[in-house]
C-alpha cells in the first residue's frame, strides 16, 4: 500500500520551490506506488462518492479520479511545493477502470509544460500520466496552479 | 447514459477538508489555517479543488456508466474557493456543462464528456 502522505513531500516541510526554479519542459521522476483496496474505500469516504456510480459490468470499479490524490506528488517531488497554492484548473481523461476489488500498481510520470506571471500570481502547468507498469495508459491530467512566489 | 440534468449537494465542512487532506499528505495552511486563509482575502479556509472535482467525477461517472472509465473527459476551472458551512451544490446540465454553487457564488465551471 501505498498512502499518498507517504511519497509527497508536504509544504512548509522543504523550502519550497520558486518561479524562477521552475524549468518549462522539465521531466519528473517516474513516481511508482500501489492503489490498495482501503485507500479506495478510504478516498470515497472523504469525497462522497456513490458506489452504485461506478458499477461497470456488475464488478465494483473505484472511482477512477482516486489517483488523483498521487497527483501533486509526482511534480512536488521535483519542485517541493511553497505555502499558498491555489489550484486553477484541471482537464482530466480516463482510459482505463480501477478495480476497488484488487490492488492497482500505478505508475505516475510528467512534464512542467509552462510558466507564467499574472496579476501578482506565479502559474505553472504541468502534465501527469498515470500507467500501469506494463505502459497502459489509465488517467491524463493537465494541471494549473497559481503560487504567491 | 442519462441526458437529464444531474445533481449533487455535499455541505463543506473542516472536517471533509481535513480529511481530504490526511488521505493526500496535503500541508498547505490555505486549508487549515482561517486567519491566514483570511489574510490572503478568502472567506476562510479553502476546500481542496480536487476534493470537489470528484463530486463531479461522481456525476460523470453516473450519467456516462461504463464508458466514462474508458473515455471520459473533464475540464474544470476553479473560480472561487469553497470554504467550511457552503452548502455545495454541483451540477451536470443535460448539455454536459459543470458548475458547483454556493449560497455565496459559483466556485467551479466546466464541462464533461466522452473522448
Amino acid at each position: 500500500m501505498t498512502r499518498p502522505s507517504d511519497v509527497k513531500p508536504r509544504e512548509g516541510e522543504l523550502p519550497g520551490a520558486l518561479y524562477k526554479d521552475w524549468v518549462i519542459g522539465q521531466e519528473f521522476d517516474a513516481l511508482p506506488f500501489t492503489i490498495t483496496k482501503d485507500i479506495v474505500q478510504e478516498y470515497m469516504s472523504v469525497v462522497n462518492a456513490e458506489p452504485e456510480n461506478y458499477v461497470i459490468d456488475g464488478r465494483q470499479a473505484a472511482p477512477p479520479n482516486v489517483v488523483l490524490v498521487y497527483m501533486m506528488a509526482v511534480m512536488y517531488r521535483k519542485y517541493p511545493p511553497q505555502q499558498g497554492g491555489i489550484m486553477i484548473g484541471n482537464t482530466i481523461e480516463f482510459h482505463h477502470p480501477i478495480w476497488a476489488d484488487e490492488d492497482t500498481d500505478v505508475v505516475g510520470t510528467g512534464r512542467l509544460t509552462d510558466k507564467y506571471e499574472r496579476k501578482g500570481l506565479k502559474y505553472i502547468k504541468y502534465d501527469v500520466e498515470f500507467k500501469t507498469p506494463e505502459g497502459a495508459l489509465l488517467v491524463a491530467v493537465n494541471h494549473t496552479s497559481a503560487f504567491p512566489n | 447514459m442519462t441526458d437529464q440534468e444531474l445533481q449533487k449537494t455535499v455541505k463543506q465542512t473542516q472536517a471533509l477538508f481535513d480529511n481530504y487532506g490526511v488521505l493526500n499528505g496535503d500541508n498547505d495552511i490555505l486549508h487549515y489555517d482561517d486567519a491566514y486563509a483570511k489574510q490572503r482575502g478568502f472567506r476562510g479556509t479553502l476546500g481542496h479543488g480536487l476534493m470537489y472535482t470528484a463530486y463531479v467525477c461522481d456525476l460523470g461517472a453516473k450519467k456516462f456508466g461504463r464508458d466514462w472509465h474508458y473515455k471520459g473527459r473533464l475540464t474544470v476551472k476553479y473560480v472561487r474557493g469553497v470554504c467550511p458551512g457552503d452548502n455545495l451544490v454541483t451540477t451536470i446540465t443535460a448539455d454536459n456543462q459543470v458548475h458547483c454553487k454556493s449560497q455565496f457564488d459559483t466556485t467551479l465551471v466546466g464541462s464533461v464528456g466522452l473522448a
